[in-house]
């Protein structure tokens, strides 16, 4: 188990490019000519690239896995042709979107028709900041990580009631209606299934949270969140795939009544941001969920294998068992009604959240932990 | 610094300006979250990040939201009144 406060990405860089006795050049390189700042302008930048690529990558990747796990419980192989065991099946569908027309609907608000798709997708990556991915392998720790990633997730509904209202069609604006409606009924119990693990930590920091949960429970158990307050994970889950608007909560584009909710009247590159923004966001709240409940990026030291590498591999291993448990539940379980979700988030969990956080409370104050 | 205060500024005081001056309601509200999203800015560079977020929160996420559905279920009424 590593704690201690570890470095950001760029601080990361910055000593590898030290250790292989790069730096000084570059940096007298820069300083003759001037641009000191440049030097950290383009770290900054290789960082955001590095990141942007893993995040599509990642897009692509979990579109071909939410096809093979449908596939896989309805007993069928999925897609095959393209590439060895269908993997390239995505960038296929990519050059198909980029080929479609781009089509903007006669009524339409066109300005905001435009704007909306790229909010949303925006929104979605900005997530990834605080996001600690390894030990050391973090953008930025921001010291309201926590505060941040939940404000950013606000920002989304906006764009989709947006996109919903300028489609000019009916289908669009109820979907965009229920997205909204469902959104801000399921943020209440999301945020306080998180403020009961702030309360744990005393910190927003994203970075701050991953160790508090080194070490072990009894000895035995690892000191994750999960088994401190398994409430609040079951609520934070919930709520979080009822942000995404996922099978069980999906009625934002519930297909048999409202054609594709949002997003209807969006065809081409609009489109496919709103599908990235929809993966990207699985990622990110499957990310989170980890950091929050599962101890990040923890896990046994091996050897002799740099931290950094190994720290990553627990942090995608336990990310995608988040992800397959998401994928699971989209083909186990049906549709509920809307009256239903709203009756779930607003008489059950924001209660049980309450509760949860008196418990939380009690704990910290009575110094159990 | 100065460079990245410049830009925020205008860029809020161009979105207030143009909340009270686009014709449409909707777009008015998407200038407004325009305007609060710089002074979010703002406050970044003020270093207090925790009014920043809890400004984008709060006022993008929550009001903005408010004003919409307002804007939305009172349609046809604007519509009249624009004819």
């Amino acid at each position: 188990m590593w704690t201690g406060d570890g470095m950001n990405a760029y601080e990361l860089i910055v000593s590898i490019l030290y250790s292989i006795d790069v730096y000084d050049l570059l940096l007298d390189a820069f300083r003759s000519a001037g641009m000191e700042y440049a030097l950290r302008v383009i770290i900054v930048l290789v960082e955001l690239a590095v990141l942007f690529g893993f995040v599509l990558i990642t897009v692509m990747f979990l579109t071909w896995m939410e096809r093979k796990v449908v596939a896989m419980v309805q007993s069928r192989y999925g897609p095959m042709v393209t590439g060895p065991r269908g993997l390239l099946q995505p960038v296929m569908d990519g050059i198909k979107l980029i080929g479609k027309e781009d089509i903007i609907p006669a009524g339409a608000d066109r300005w905001i028709f435009t704007l909306a798709p790229f909010v949303v997708f925006v929104a979605a990556l900005l997530v990834f900041i605080p996001l600690p991915f390894g030990y050391s392998l973090i953008i930025s720790d921001l010291k309201v990580g926590l505060l941040y990633i939940i404000a950013i997730s606000a920002v989304s509904p906006v764009a989709i009631l947006l996109a919903g209202w300028a489609s000019n069609n009916k289908y669009s604006l109820m979907g965009a209606m229920r997205a909204v409606a469902q959104d801000i009924s399921y943020t209440i119990p999301l945020a306080l299934a998180a403020i009961a693990v702030v309360v744990f930590t005393g910190s927003l920091s994203t970075v701050d949270i991953v160790n508090a949960q080194s070490g072990t429970l009894f000895g035995i158990i690892p000191k994750w969140f999960i088994f401190i307050t398994p409430l609040g994970f079951i609520l934070f889950l919930i709520a979080s795939i009822a942000e995404m608007g996922r099978i069980p909560f999906d009625f934002q584009e519930s297909e048999q009544e409202l054609v594709a909710g949002f997003f209807t009247e969006y065809s081409g590159m609009k489109f496919a941001m709103f599908f990235l923004a929809e993966y990207a966001h699985l990622f990110a709240v499957s990310g989170i969920v980890v950091t929050l409940f599962f101890g990040g990026w923890t896990g046994p030291v091996l050897g002799n294998i740099p931290v950094q590498i190994t720290s990553l591999i627990y942090f995608l291993i336990k990310t995608y068992a988040v992800i397959f448990f998401a994928m699971w539940l989209r083909d186990t379980v049906p549709r509920v009604r809307i009256d239903q979700l709203l009756n779930l988030g607003w008489k059950i969990m924001v209660p049980l959240a309450l509760l949860n956080l008196l418990f939380a409370g009690f704990v910290v104050t009575a110094g159990v932990i | 610094m100065d460079f990245v205060f410049l830009i925020l500024s205008v860029f809020t005081v161009v979105s207030s300006i143009m909340v009270i001056g686009s014709r449409k309601l909707v777009h008015s509200a998407v200038y407004l979250a325009g305007a609060l999203i710089g002074t979010a800015g703002l406050f970044i560079l003020l270093k207090a990040e925790f009014i920043a977020w809890v400004q984008v929160l709060v006022y993008v996420g929550a009001v903005i939201t408010l004003i919409l559905f307002t804007i939305m279920l009172t349609r046809k009424g604007e519509e009249e009144n624009a004819q």
